[in-house]
């Protein structure tokens, strides 16, 4: 499959006028985000990095989106997103508490722990999880589906549409500021945004995504 | 890809009227006794000229702002172009050349005139104040229509087949008049959409139209203590239209990212050739007193 | 010293941040913490910040304490969904209930400015009628105001934010053209507008609190469409940048990182001032009168926090009604996918919306109103809504991003009626400064659901006869925050007087979101900030008469 916005790279921006100093710390802070386990153990991180997989499925990439280490990042800082549930305790102890329970999930499923799930079985739990069907006494008490919609899934997806490529993948104009946009309308794109493949003709559109300064 | 296009077909299209204006400026034979209608009739030139530069220009800026969606909206430029050219080379200009391409320009205008006001009544919204603001500019394409009138006015006086200098004067008067009356209309809708946020901005919304009244008055005959009034106000006028470059350059600054957003700034900012227009008008309203002047040559 | 305005206060040394110069500063002027002040004001945003340049600019002492950082958004803001979240209030919060609140980014500010540092701007009037919508319309609560007095309000906000809207609004009694004109429309707003026009009602361009023209020095609008993830250009006119400015240029302080924990009451029933936690260390401020504006969480959290001996039920609480009522608004969507580029990310959100359901009564089978707006989600909150309102993930979720700028759809903000049970309640568990956290229990009604299918049902219908499709429904979404310290004409059963000040205590004063009886079906920060207006106005004639 072509990509819908062959050649376009958000970060062929980055020197513009599309992108303050502010704007250009914060990414390079994030692109520079440390790999490996800080706030997870390690074994934790393995079972985020497997959740990630399946949450966000990402094509063959030379340098893949790191969500495990985004979101490991997040909770080490102690994000928090205003609110919680009754009975849920905060982020970082919910998403360690998620992980064992997943963990006991597929162990009493399958035998083994859910990052040695084959795919479709992971995604057969977080099925489940997703429709509130798990309640293995490792919950502690938390909705299974109020942990996927409102913290597990949400913060990799979260993760992962806070990372340059998912941006350039769907075709978003990035940062803007000071330069903003100019074409508001139907089918209106300024020169500085990404071109959509129109009628199969990917060569047009890498054309113009090559210039987009 | 457009977009580089439309900024070459411009360059060179300027490049060509300016270098075409001056080659025939250079041809100039030393001059022999010049009477009043030469006077006038280059006056006219000069008042094209740059009404037709203004047009070129903001209809560059205009139609790349609008990614020159279809063909149609390079017309503007190459006409403005040819005529900005004919003007300036004046009287060395053939004389059925400058003819075309008056009468193409004043065609083309009344042509954007109509793809304009389609393009607005085919909007959601049709006839509203969201379409005067920010569809294709309704008055705009009238300015190249009015280029080309006054070209075509300048060859009349060359070619003497105009009555007497008072008539042929008054008929400018009203030509200018008018023409001043229309650009009005038109600054004073963008002022108004830029809620008129700099008490300058009332400048072009003040002077031209007294300028436009004092010459309606010489078109119907007022005698020659307003005469003097009104050069006071044509001179007035053409000086609203070069401060406006400089109000609007202004105006660019203000926006965010300063001239350094020039990417966005010159297409959202207050539009950089715009004003000169008025100039452009003043220049001819200033031919038609020439005409009307008691002094003989 | 660190430089990080979340970390250290900015405005001391005499000096406040200069919002429209990177590194610029003002001269403030500042009182002593044993000197007792005219007012202490406790936030900053639509109601505080606003009553605050009120009160100082008739004159009064006024110290104003946020618990937020003091922002210069040309050089704070990034143009990035994660790292903006520093705008929220994302301190511990419990919610409960049948339906409980998503709070946080969706409607609660922390920031010199409050929540109006990452509002959408939409900027309306209420209609008339729900000023005393038991007596005229039949449901919820009379307000103790007389809507022609809040029509000449309003007119004073939009002046002072220098609205842009459109030349002449459809609905309502005529109200005088706003300040500056209307937004070009983008594709999404467009698109409301043909939804509308097939469906046989008006619309119109949304009445926004951003420059459509550069206003003293403050830049117009880049379009850039991340409005309510804070506006790096100034454009945005919040009270960051109009209401602060002129408060300490007329002799306020800002009191930034200052989190009010207490408010102190006398042997004789009056408040004599805040305690308040900054730079480490509780600290108090003594004044003659205590304003309250923390919004409808926050504010009935500080009262009951701050329950004494002769108060046991917290402060103003003689009506039992203090964090009662809390009412929100729903905020469903319809979603489709357009051929068209739309594009929605480029422009302020909501550029054109419909008032025709508040203002039309017939063939209706609920109380109240709604209005629905055009919307421009950038990516993580777009990816999230498909996750938790389409319920994607996986491959359907990557693949149904690939869609995004093609996304379209349609936002209703509707009245949802305040019913007692709706409430805000202290937790057992502490925050970071020790004080007990709120709880916010909030369940809607049979009233509330019949206006989400009729609006559903409505702009699915809008949004069909323009050309998207895949047509979905995004049920489960609320937003903004009103009630829990209602005002009223009687004190059994309200918590203040139409002049914002407490019935118990003379000298409390509350000024946000939390005195609305009802919601109304309008974005409500232009109705706050007209309420404080009016209420600067009162203290200032009472104060003549000798009242205060």
């Amino acid at each position: 499959m072509t990509e819908r916005y062959s050649g376009y790279d958000v970060m062929s921006k980055r020197n513009g006028p599309s992108w303050n100093d502010k704007t250009r710390q914060v990414v390079d802070d994030r692109l520079a985000t440390p790999r490996g386990p800080r706030f997870f153990s390690e074994t934790e991180y393995r079972t985020v990095e497997s959740l990630a997989d399946r949450i966000v499925p990402q094509p063959h990439r030379v340098d893949p989106i790191p969500v495990a280490d985004l979101v490991d990042a997040r909770l080490l800082a102690g994000g928090q997103d205003g609110f919680r549930h009754l009975g849920m305790p905060p982020p970082g102890e919910a998403w360690r508490r998620a992980l064992a329970a997943l963990d006991a999930e597929a162990q009493a499923a399958h035998g083994a722990n859910f990052r040695h799930l084959s795919s479709p079985d992971r995604d057969g739990l977080l099925h489940c999880m997703h429709e509130g069907r798990l309640d293995h006494p490792a919950w502690q008490g938390m909705s299974s589906q109020l942990v996927f919609t409102q913290l597990v899934a949400k913060d990799i997806v979260f993760a992962y549409y806070a990372h340059p490529t998912a941006w350039s993948e769907i075709g978003w104009g990035g940062p803007a500021s000071p330069r903003g946009y100019v074409r508001t309308g139907y089918d209106r794109r300024d020169p500085w945004e990404a071109a959509e493949v129109k009628d199969g003709d990917a060569a047009a559109a890498i054309r113009k995504n090559r210039r987009v300064r | 890809m457009r977009g580089r296009t439309a900024a070459i077909a411009v360059s060179g299209l300027f490049a060509a009227a300016v270098l075409g204006g001056l080659a025939a400026r250079g041809r100039r034979r030393p001059p022999a006794r010049r009477t009043r209608r030469d006077h006038a009739a280059r006056q006219l030139d000069w008042g094209a000229a740059t009404l037709a530069g203004s047009v070129l220009f903001d209809s560059a800026i205009e139609h790349y702002r609008g990614s020159f969606e279809h063909l149609g909206m390079y017309v503007p430029l190459a006409v403005a172009s040819a005529s900005m050219a004919t003007s300036l080379s004046g009287g060395r200009c053939p004389g059925q050349l400058r003819t075309g391409t008056s009468v193409a320009a004043m065609l083309a205008g009344v042509a954007g005139l109509g793809f304009h006001v389609y393009d607005i009544s085919k909007r959601t919204g049709g006839w509203s104040w969201q379409n005067l603001f920010y569809a294709a500019p309704v008055g705009a394409p009238g300015a190249l229509s009015l280029a080309g009138l006054i070209g075509l006015a300048a060859q009349q006086l060359r070619s003497g087949d105009w009555p007497s200098d008072q008539q042929s004067g008054r008929a400018l008067a009203a030509l200018a008049s008018a023409g001043i009356l229309g650009d009005v209309a038109e600054v004073w809708l963008l002022h108004f959409r830029g809620a008129f946020h700099n008490p300058a901005m009332y400048l072009p919304v003040t002077v031209p139209p007294a300028a436009s009244l004092a010459l309606a008055g010489i078109a119907v005959g007022a005698g020659r203590p307003t005469l003097q009034t009104t050069r006071g106000w044509l001179w007035a006028t053409a000086a609203t239209g070069l401060a406006g470059v400089g109000f609007h350059a202004w105006g660019v600054h203000r926006m965010m990212g300063g001239w350094r957003n020039w990417s966005q700034n010159l297409l959202d900012g207050p539009p950089l050739p715009a004003p000169p227009s008025y100039t452009g008008l003043a220049i001819a309203g200033l031919a038609s007193l020439r005409m009307m002047e008691d002094r003989h040559d | 010293m660190s430089d990080d305005p979340m970390q250290t206060p900015r405005a001391t040394k005499g000096r406040a941040p200069d919002v429209f110069m990177p590194g610029g500063w003002v001269p403030m002027r500042e009182y002593r913490e044993d000197e007792k002040v005219d007012f202490v004001i406790v936030g900053t945003g639509a109601g505080g910040g606003t009553l605050a340049c009120k009160l100082a600019e008739a004159g009064f002492s006024v110290v104003a304490m946020d618990a937020g950082p003091y922002w210069r958004p040309l050089e704070d803001f990034a143009s990035d969904e994660s790292h903006q979240s520093k705008l929220y209030w994302t301190d511990d919060r419990i919610v409960d209930g049948l339906n409980p609140l998503q709070l946080g980014s969706n409607n609660s500010g922390k920031s010199v400015g409050g929540s109006t540092v990452h509002f959408a701007m939409v900027s309306l009037r209420f209609r008339p009628e729900w000023f005393k919508s038991r007596s005229k319309l039949g449901y919820g609560f009379d307000w103790p105001l007389d809507w022609r007095e809040m029509w000449a309000y309003y007119r004073e906000v939009e002046d002072a934010l220098a609205i842009s809207g459109p030349v002449n609004y459809p609905w309502g009694p005529p109200r005088p053209r706003y300040p500056y004109r209307a937004h070009q429309l983008n594709a999404a707003a467009l698109a409301l507008a043909e939804g509308c026009e097939a469906m046989g009602i008006p619309w119109t361009e949304t009445p926004i609190a951003t420059l459509s023209a550069p206003r003293g020095r403050a830049r117009p609008c880049v379009y850039r469409g991340f409005c309510v993830l804070g506006c790096s250009t100034n454009a945005k006119q919040s009270a960051l940048v109009t209401w602060i400015p002129r408060a300490i240029a007329a002799g306020a302080e800002i009191r930034d990182l200052a989190m009010v924990g207490r408010v102190e009451v006398d042997r004789s029933d009056r408040a004599t001032g805040v305690h308040y936690h900054r730079n480490g260390n509780w600290r108090f401020q003594r004044a003659r009168n205590v304003v309250v504006a923390g919004y409808a969480i926050e504010t009935p959290r500080l009262l009951l926090n701050s329950a004494s001996d002769r108060f046991p039920e917290g402060l103003a609480n003689s009506s039992g009604l203090v964090g009662k009522y809390i009412t929100v608004q729903s905020n469903q969507a319809v979603w489709g996918t357009s051929d068209k580029e739309i594009r929605s990310y480029k422009s302020p959100p909501s550029l054109a919306l419909t008032e025709h359901w508040n203002y039309e009564d017939e063939g209706k089978d609920f109380h109240g109103g709604y209005c629905y707006m055009s919307q421009g989600p950038e990516p993580q909150l777009w990816a999230n809504t498909l996750l938790s309102g389409r319920g994607l993930w996986g491959d359907a979720l990557v693949s149904e991003m690939q869609n995004y700028n093609h996304v379209v759809g349609l936002k209703m903000v509707g009245e949802m009626l305040p019913q007692e049970r709706n409430a805000v309640t202290l937790a057992d568990e502490t925050d970071q400064y020790g004080l007990p956290i709120p709880c916010v229990t909030y369940s809607w009604c049979d009233n509330d659901r019949a206006m989400i299918d009729h609006a559903l049902g409505f702009m699915g219908q809008a949004l069909r006869a323009t050309d998207a499709r895949d047509i979905w429904e995004q049920t489960d979404d609320t937003c903004h925050l009103n009630g829990g310290a209602r005002m009223g004409d009687d004190p059994r059963t309200s918590v203040v007087d139409a002049d914002c000040r407490s019935w118990d205590i003379p000298n409390l004063w509350i000024c946000d979101g939390s005195v609305f009886p009802t919601v109304g079906g309008v974005n409500p920060s232009l109705t706050i900030q007209a309420i404080a207006c009016r209420t600067g106005d009162r203290i200032a004639a009472m104060a003549r008469r000798g009242e205060l």
